[in-house]
């Protein structure tokens, strides 16, 4: 008889945790959609504000640090515009992308609610297979935004679904609550129907770089005006107007 | 009036995110049940500025991707609806959705009042 020792095959995981920090000079509303994104995402461990803006490079030691394999950086410039840096450490890809849009959980016209740290559904449109930064993007949300199953605080139930949608070459988030029970009929057949719970917010990616918080540039979107120069714009424009008013 | 055209250099190199994505693909051959990822098989065709149809149209791909997440999990054997006696800490508090509430009454109420 032969006696065929093998370990058992190793169970292959899904390991994740993100470490979220911002930079110093944030809005409130900034802030809450910070909180709002660490009570859903349970495996996400958040750090203190980052003093400087030019010393992203530290980031990746810091996610380190906290036994953390991705990172999620907001931004502030200006204390009005805000970035959001989302990256693999310590070996990248990092994707830059301006957020606009916010609404935060706070607000009352979103009547939907789910448990605390249960496992959201993940959820892409088609558009996120159609372009490689499209394909990119969607491997690295699902690693940030994937509540992995052994994540200490997770829930053993499903009840909400994010979904990323690309429109107008922007990335739309969403929060609904799955709700499960037909609302005319209580104790008749269970209809899926969803309410949303927010947050919302649309992210314009602007440059893909290869590595974590650095390195080479491997996508820029060509059609990305920076914030501010839509506002100089804009106020040129009124500068011309005066002007002819003027003289 | 010299205007300066200031032309935007374009990068989309493809290989080099094909290479980056294969760095970092978690194993294809993990169940379903570890990432929870549902792809909708449609692309949002939606004016960006028609705000009823364009969250309709987010609606419609969470609601498709919710029903198919509920297949998938029964085909798993997964845990997907909370039972009726699970009990635990919402993300909004008691509190908030007491105010979430109290507003659509009010709501409700002043639609009435102006009939």
């Amino acid at each position: 008889m032969d006696i065929d020792e093998t370990p058992p095959p190793k169970k292959l995981r899904n390991k994740q945790r993100v470490l979220m920090l911002s930079s110093r000079g944030i809005t409130h509303r900034m802030r809450h959609l910070m909180n709002d994104l660490e009570t859903l995402l349970p495996h996400v461990k958040k750090d203190a504000k980052l003093d400087s803006k030019n010393h992203l490079n530290l980031l990746p030691e810091l996610a380190d640090l906290n036994n953390c394999n991705n990172a999620l950086y907001f931004e502030a410039r200006r204390h009005e515009d805000l970035y959001l840096w989302a990256a693999k450490t310590p070996n990248g890809p990092s994707i830059k992308m301006h957020v606009q849009n916010v609404h935060t959980m706070d607000e009352l016209k979103m009547t939907g609610n789910c448990l605390k740290g249960s496992r959201g559904i993940l959820s892409f449109d088609k558009a996120f297979d159609e372009s490689e930064w499209g394909r990119l993007t969607k491997e690295v949300f699902t690693h940030i935004f994937g509540v992995p199953p052994q994540a200490r605080k997770a829930k053993p139930f499903i009840d909400h679904i994010l979904t990323f949608s690309i429109l107008d070459n922007k990335i739309w988030f969403r929060n609904f609550q799955i709700v499960e029970k037909d609302p005319l009929q209580p104790n008749g057949p269970p209809q899926t129907t969803l309410v949303e719970i927010g947050p919302r917010f649309v992210l314009t990616p602007i440059r893909i770089f290869e590595g974590a918080f650095g390195g080479a540039t491997v996508f820029s979107n060509p059609e990305f005006v920076s914030p501010a120069a839509v506002r100089a714009a804009l106020n040129k424009e009124r500068g011309i107007r005066y002007k002819n008013r003027k003289f | 009036e010299d205007v300066i055209l200031q032309q935007k250099v374009e990068v989309d190199n493809t290989l080099a995110m094909e290479r980056i994505r294969e760095t970092i693909r978690l194993d294809p051959s993990l169940p379903w049940t570890e990432t929870l990822v549902v792809s909708y098989p449609e692309t949002i065709d939606a004016d960006v500025d028609d705000d009823l149809n364009r969250e309709m149209a987010f609606y419609k791909q969470a609601l498709h991707c919710a029903k198919e997440a509920k297949a998938l999990a029964a085909k798993h054997s997964f845990p997907f609806t909370r039972p009726a006696d699970y009990f635990a800490e919402m993300v909004k508090s008691d509190a908030h959705m007491e105010r979430i509430r109290q507003r659509i009454l009010d709501e409700t109420s002043s639609i009435k009042r102006s009939e």
